[in-house]
C-alpha cells in the first residue's frame, strides 16, 4: 500500500530520481536474513548526500557485515515532504522503501549545523519521537556522526547516542552492542548505557549540565555510572589498513561529486587557525601509492566513473602525489578515465605529463588566500605568500588558463580595513599577472572570482574563544569590500551574513539550543543551509520563544576559564594547545607545519604515528 | 561493428530523462570491458545513440542502443557482458550486430507503440467513445515542434487504437502511432485528443512503451529486425 503510494507521488514531485533508489551497485539484502537494519541518514537532498565520502564508507563498512544491513535515506526535498505528510506516506529508505522507524538503528551524519533542522524533519516524518526521551524499543537507536559531532550539544535531546571521530571501527562496535541488547532483550536504557561504555561514544541523556546567573556552563558530568567523564574521539590508527569500498554507488542522475574519490590521506598538518577539520582529523595518516592504484581499479571496474579525483583537506601534501599521479595517468589514459589533482605544490614533471596526456579542460583554479594581506594571514597561520599566489596564479594564466577563483574569508579575528582592501589589492594584482602575459600566449577571456565567506568561530580551534563579527559589522564590511571589488574582470560573491550568525551560534551552542532548534523546526525552518529556504525572522523569533539571545553564543568573547560545552570532548588537541596558538594568533607570529617538527598539539597521546615520530625526534 | 543493444527502461526508472540514461549506459559500457569507441577530441566519449529518446515519466521494454565497437564481439557475449553491469531497471534482452555503415535507426524509425493506462471514472468515457473516435476522418490536435505550436490532422498518424482491458477503475489502451521526423504523434498529444473527444479526464496516466517499429512493405517492422 504504502509502496504504491509513493510511487504515485513520485509523478508529483521535483527530481523524483532522489527517491528511487536501485542504482548500480545499491546493496539490497534480504531483510529477514540479517540481525541489525541500519538506516543511514544524510539530512540534505540526494545529491548533496549522495557525493558525501564518508557516507560511501560507512554504508561499506555495515554492508559488509553477515549480521547488517545498511539502507540510506536524504532529506525529501520540501515539495516531496509536504506531500508525504498531506498522503500519509513515512519516510522511507531508498534501497526497499521500508519504513524508517522499522530500522534497529538510524545513523544521522553532522556536516553542518545548518542542516539540524532536517534532522528533526527526517524524525518526524519517520514517525520516531523527537527527543530521546520519549523514544521505546518500537523506535530506532537513534545515532550521530561527523565534524559537527564535536560540539554535540544543542542536538543532545534528539540523539541517543554521538560516535565521535573516525566512524569505521566505532560504527561496528555500536552494531554490536545494539545486537546484543535486542537478542538478550535488555531494556532500551541499558542498551544507551552500554553503548557509552564504547570508546568514543557519547550518550547525552547519561550527563547533566548546570549553568551560572550569566548563562555561561557551571558544571557538566556524568550522572550514571557507565558514561565516562571524557570521551576521546575514535582515531582509525592505520588507514592504508582500514576499509574503502570498492563497488560505490552509480547514481543514474547528476549529483555534486559525480566521479571516483580516493581518500589519499586524512588529516592535516598545516594548523590554520581557523580550520575545524584541521584540527579534528589530525594526525595526518596517509594510504599507500599501491594500495590507492588497487582502489582506483576497483572503482573503476565497479563503476565506470570518467574522472577520478584525490580526495583529502590538502591533497598537495600527499607525500607520494607525482609518483601516485604518474601512475594514475599512465594506468588509466586509455580506459579514457581522467585525474583531477590539486593545482599547487605539483612538480614540473607531473605539470608537463598532464599538458600532454591529460589535455585537462582548462576549466579554472582555485586558490584560497582566506586573507587579504600578510599581517592577517600569519594571524590565521595560513602559510601562503602573496608571492605563492602571485606565481602559482602566473603560471596558470602562462599555461593557457584564464579562470582563476580565490577564497577569502572576513570578519576574521583582529581584522581591519587595511586587510579588506588587501583582498581587493590581490585581486588587482592577479589580474595584472594576466595581462602582463602577452596577448598571443594567453587565453582570451580573464575571469577572476573572489568569494568572501563570513568567518564562524569553531570548536576545537584555536579561535573558538573569540567572538563573531555582529551582523552590522559584517553587513558594513561587505558593504566597504563591495565598493573595493569593482575591478574589471573580477566578480565578487558574498556570503549571506544571516545564515553565518545562527551558523555560529549552533557551532558553539550549549544544551538550551535544543529548545530553539526545535522552535525554530516548528516556525516552519528546514532546508536552512538554501538561500531560499533559510528563514532568519522565524530563528530570531525562535530565540525569543526560549528566552535566549543569538549574541551570547555568536558574538562573545570566552575567558580561558570559562567551561565550554565541548570540554568533555578529547578531540586529541588540548585545550592548553589551543590557548596557545591562540596567544601567538593575536601576536601574530605563525606556527610551522608539525612534519617540520612537532608542535605538541596533545595528539602524541594517543596517535602510534605521532609517538613514532616523537621517538625518532627523540633519538636525534 | 555496430551494437544494436535491446533494453528496457522499467517503471521505477521511468523519471529518467535522456542524459541520466545516457550517462548510466555510458558507464555500463565502460564497465563492460566491451571494445567500445571513443569521439576524438578534449573530452571523449562513447560513440552511441539511442533509436529514440524516450521522455521522461515513460518507460519501456524494447528500447535499442546503437553502439559502435572496434571489432567484432559474438551477440551473445555482448548480452552477458551487458546485463553483468546494468542495473535490474535497465536490462538488456537482445543484442542484434550490424554493419559499421549500417544507416542511423532514427532515421528507419516509422512507428511507435505503447500501452497506455488509464485510471479513475475517466478511463470508462474514454474507453466506451474509443470506436466513435476512430470513426472521424480527421481529428485535428496541437502539435508542439521546436519552432512552435502546430495544429495538424493526426487521424492519419494513428494506426491501431484499441481497448486491451477494462475494470471497473482502470482501461489498457494499446496504440501504434506514427514516429517519423515528419509526423510524429506524441503520446500525451494522442491522450489530449481522446479525453477532449470523451469529454472525461482520467486521473493518472501511464504510459509504456512496447515497441519501435520500421516499415517494410508497408508492413510494421520492429526496428531491430528490420
Amino acid at each position: 500500500m504504502v509502496r504504491e503510494k509513493i510511487d504515485a507521488l513520485l509523478d508529483r514531485v521535483q527530481k523524483p530520481a532522489r527517491y528511487t533508489g536501485g542504482e548500480m551497485n545499491c546493496i539490497v539484502k534480504p531483510w529477514e536474513s540479517v540481525d541489525i537494519h541500519y538506516l543511514f541518514a544524510f539530512p540534505d537532498v540526494y545529491e548533496v548526500g549522495m557525493s558525501h565520502l564518508g557516507s560511501k564508507i560507512l554504508y561499506d563498512v555495515i554492508n559488509r557485515r553477515q549480521d547488517a544491513l545498511c539502507e540510506r535515506v536524504y532529506s525529501p526535498w520540501v515539495d516531496m515532504a509536504d506531500l508525504m505528510r498531506q498522503t500519509g506516506v513515512p519516510l522511507f529508505s531508498l534501497e526497499t522503501r521500508t519504513p524508517a522507524r522499522r530500522f534497529d538503528m538510524l545513523g544521522v551524519t553532522l556536516q553542518y549545523e545548518m542542516s539540524y533542522t532536517n534532522i528533526l524533519e527526517l524524525l518526524d516524518l519517520a514517525g520516531i519521537p523527537l527527543r530521546s526521551a520519549g523514544r521505546t524499543w518500537e523506535d530506532p537507536i537513534v545515532l550521530a556522526g561527523g565534524p559537527c559531532a564535536f560540539n554535540p550539544e544543542p542536538l543532545h535531546a534528539f540523539i541517543d547516542a554521538f560516535v565521535i571521530g573516525d566512524g569505521e571501527e566505532s560504527t561496528g562496535q555500536t552494531i554490536d552492542v545494539v545486537r546484543e541488547c535486542k537478542r538478550s532483550g535488555v531494556s532500551r536504557q541499558e542498551c544507551l548505557r552500554r553503548l557509552a561504555a564504547i570508546p568514543g561514544v557519547y550518550v547525552p541523556s547519561l550527563y547533566e549540565a548546570s549553568y551560572h546567573a550569566d548563562g555561561t556552563l557551571a558544571s557538566f558530568a556524568p550522572i550514571d555510572a557507565a558514561a565516562p567523564a571524557v570521551v576521546r574521539k575514535c582515531l582509525v590508527q592505520n588507514l592504508d589498513a582500514a576499509a574503502y569500498p570498492e563497488d560505490v554507488i552509480v547514481p543514474y542522475t547528476e549529483i555534486v561529486h559525480d566521479r571516483i574519490m580516493l581518500e589519499v590521506l586524512r588529516g592535516c598538518t598545516r594548523g590554520c587557525r581557523f580550520c575545524q577539520a584541521g584540527m579534528l582529523y589530525r594526525p595526518v595518516r596517509e594510504r599507500s601509492v599501491e594500495t590507492l592504484l588497487r582502489l582506483a581499479q576497483r572503482q573503476f571496474e565497479a563503476t565506470g566513473y570518467e574522472n577520478i579525483s584525490l580526495s583529502s583537506l590538502s591533497t598537495g601534501d600527499y607525500s607520494c602525489l607525482p609518483r601516485l599521479a604518474h601512475e594514475l595517468m599512465q594506468r588509466f589514459e586509455e580506459r579514457r578515465v581522467s585525474i583531477s589533482l590539486p593545482s599547487l605544490r605539483l612538480d614540473s614533471e607531473v605539470k608537463e605529463t598532464l599538458k600532454e596526456t591529460q589535455r585537462v579542460k582548462k576549466t579554472s583554479l582555485t586558490f584560497a588566500p582566506e586573507a587579504g594581506t600578510q599581517r592577517l594571514r600569519d594571524v590565521i597561520n595560513k602559510g601562503i605568500t602573496e608571492e605563492d599566489l602571485i606565481s602559482s596564479v602566473h603560471d596558470a594564466f602562462e599555461g593557457g588558463w584564464s579562470s582563476v577563483k580565490l577564497y577569502f574569508m572576513m570578519g576574521l579575528p583582529t581584522e581591519t580595513e587595511d586587510d579588506l582592501s588587501g583582498i581587493a589589492d590581490l585581486a588587482q594584482k592577479v589580474v595584472q599577472q594576466y595581462f602582463q602575459i602577452p596577448r598571443g600566449v594567453r587565453a582570451r577571456g580573464l575571469r577572476v572570482t573572489c568569494s568572501a565567506a563570513c568567518f564562524v568561530p569553531k570548536a576545537f580551534t584555536p579561535f573558538q574563544w573569540d567572538a563573531q563579527d555582529t551582523l552590522e559589522r559584517l553587513e558594513e564590511k561587505q558593504r566597504f569590500l563591495r565598493e573595493k571589488m569593482r575591478i574589471k574582470g573580477v566578480e565578487f560573491n558574498w556570503h549571506e551574513p544571516h545564515v553565518s550568525f545562527m551558523e555560529a551560534c549552533f557551532a558553539r551552542g550549549d544544551r538550551r539550543l535544543a529548545d530553539v532548534l526545535e522552535a525554530a523546526w516548528r516556525r516552519g525552518c528546514r532546508f536552512d543551509g538554501w538561500s531560499d529556504q533559510f528563514k532568519y525572522d522565524e530563528w530570531i523569533a525562535a530565540f525569543g520563544d526560549c528566552g535566549l539571545d543569538p549574541h551570547f553564543y555568536a558574538c562573545r568573547e570566552r575567558s580561558r576559564d570559562e567551561l565550554l560545552p565541548w570540554a568533555f570532548i578529547d578531540a586529541g588537541v588540548t585545550q592548553r594547545y589551543l590557548w596557545r596558538e591562540r596567544e601567538r594568533a593575536l601576536q601574530g607570529v605563525t606556527t610551522p607545519d608539525c612534519r617540520q617538527g612537532c608542535q605538541g598539539c596533545g595528539m602524541q597521546r594517543m596517535a602510534e604515528s605521532c609517538k613514532k615520530h616523537m621517538g625518532e625526534a627523540g633519538a636525534r | 561493428m555496430r551494437m544494436f543493444l535491446q533494453f528496457q527502461k522499467a517503471q521505477s526508472v521511468r523519471h529518467l530523462g535522456l542524459l541520466d540514461l545516457q550517462r548510466t549506459m555510458q558507464r555500463a559500457l565502460r564497465r563492460s570491458g566491451l571494445p567500445i569507441a571513443y569521439s576524438k577530441g578534449f573530452s571523449p566519449h562513447v560513440v552511441m545513440s539511442f533509436a529514440s529518446a524516450l521522455s521522461v515519466g515513460i518507460s519501456g521494454d524494447h528500447e535499442i542502443l546503437d553502439v559502435l565497437l572496434t571489432r567484432d564481439v559474438p551477440a551473445d557475449e555482448c548480452l552477458e557482458r551487458m546485463n553483468r553491469v546494468l542495473p535490474p531497471a535497465l536490462r538488456a534482452s537482445r543484442v542484434v550486430p550490424a554493419d559499421d555503415r549500417h544507416p542511423a535507426l532514427m532515421g528507419m524509425l516509422k512507428q511507435a507503440s505503447y500501452d497506455i493506462r488509464l485510471e479513475g471514472g475517466g478511463a470508462q468515457r474514454i474507453a466506451d467513445s474509443l470506436e466513435a473516435f476512430l470513426q472521424q476522418t480527421s481529428v485535428m490536435a496541437i502539435r508542439r515542434t521546436k519552432s512552435g505550436e502546430k495544429l495538424v490532422d493526426i487521424r492519419p498518424m494513428i494506426h491501431e487504437l484499441r481497448v486491451a482491458q477494462r475494470t471497473q477503475n482502470e482501461a489498457l489502451l494499446k496504440a501504434r502511432v506514427s514516429f517519423e521526423e515528419a509526423a510524429t504523434l506524441k503520446p500525451d498529444v494522442l491522450i489530449g485528443a481522446l479525453e477532449r473527444f470523451a469529454g472525461a479526464q482520467a486521473d493518472a496516466v501511464r504510459v509504456h512503451r512496447t515497441g519501435l517499429y520500421g516499415v517494410r512493405d508497408g508492413q510494421a517492422v520492429p526496428l531491430i529486425d528490420l
